[in-house]
């Protein structure tokens, strides 16, 4: 693994929402965006949440598998970091394999890049999203403890 | 042993790069295939290619959606280009279809 820094000591169940209620793409990025403000991650949750939308539009995050990865490069954000949410139901969102999307890594990036921690363990995560083993543990556990733990095991 | 070298590199350059380094590596192994993969994200170079690396590669896979910084040294080499997104989609067929183009080269 070539990124290794800590990722235990950047995130906590702060990060980590299941059982969320979306109902659309939107809604969900919307919600997530919200919550990223109260962690402290934006300073403005609507600014973020057009930054995401306007990616979406580019192309899609939706990688497959049920999972989509939505990320913003904004001004907004104060530092790198992440939310990861379980959906109740599965929603639209053009997936690359036509899946609908249960699981989201909301993921929210400065615009100015700067080579830190915070990126690192964002590179990781994606990375690890390729990895069968780490996907099917992603899915089977819903209790944020033991997902946070699985998060942070290099 | 055949050898491919890869660079990615997406927008944003933290998501996509990485996924598409990820599954390079994970089905070129499956195939027995050594591989060298170059990320050009957010994070700038990271595990950049020698020029020695590229010269004795059979083949170099490009999966970017924004341009390869320093192209020129792969002036020389026959290239394989695709989005990250048909990397993270069929990891499998991107490195099928590479090995199907060496096979071409070897042929030539």
């Amino acid at each position: 693994m070539v990124h290794n820094s800590k990722i235990s000591d950047f995130i906590s169940t702060d990060n980590i929402i299941v059982g969320m209620n979306a109902v659309s793409r939107e809604d969900a990025i919307k919600q997530l965006s919200n919550i990223l403000q109260k962690n402290g991650v934006v300073n403005d949750a609507v600014a973020f949440n057009q930054d995401v939308l306007a990616r979406e539009k580019q192309s899609t995050t939706g990688i497959g598998n049920n999972i989509a990865i939505p990320h913003g490069k904004s001004a907004s954000v104060t530092i790198p970091s992440f939310i990861f949410a379980k959906n109740n139901s599965l929603l639209e969102w053009d997936s690359l394999d036509g899946s609908q999307v249960d699981i989201i890594f909301l993921m929210a990036i400065q615009e100015k890049d700067e080579r830190n921690e915070h990126l690192e363990m964002l590179a990781n995560i994606s990375s690890r999203l390729m990895d069968d083993q780490f996907v099917e543990n992603i899915k089977k556990e819903n209790d944020p403890q033991r997902l946070l733990k699985i998060f942070t095991k290099n | 042993m055949t050898k491919i070298v890869g660079v990615t590199a997406c927008i944003a350059g933290i998501a996509h790069t990485y996924m598409a380094k990820a599954n390079l590596e994970k089905f070129a192994r499956k195939e027995g295939i050594k591989i060298h993969v170059e990320s050009q994200g957010s994070m700038g170079i990271e595990n950049k290619l020698s020029q020695e690396e590229i010269d004795e590669a059979d083949l170099v896979i490009f999966a970017v959606d924004t341009s390869v910084t320093d192209r020129d040294r792969f002036s020389k080499k026959e290239v394989l280009e695709v989005g990250t997104n048909q990397v993270i989609k069929d990891g499998k067929k991107v490195i099928n279809d590479a090995s199907e183009m060496i096979e071409d080269i070897k042929n030539n």
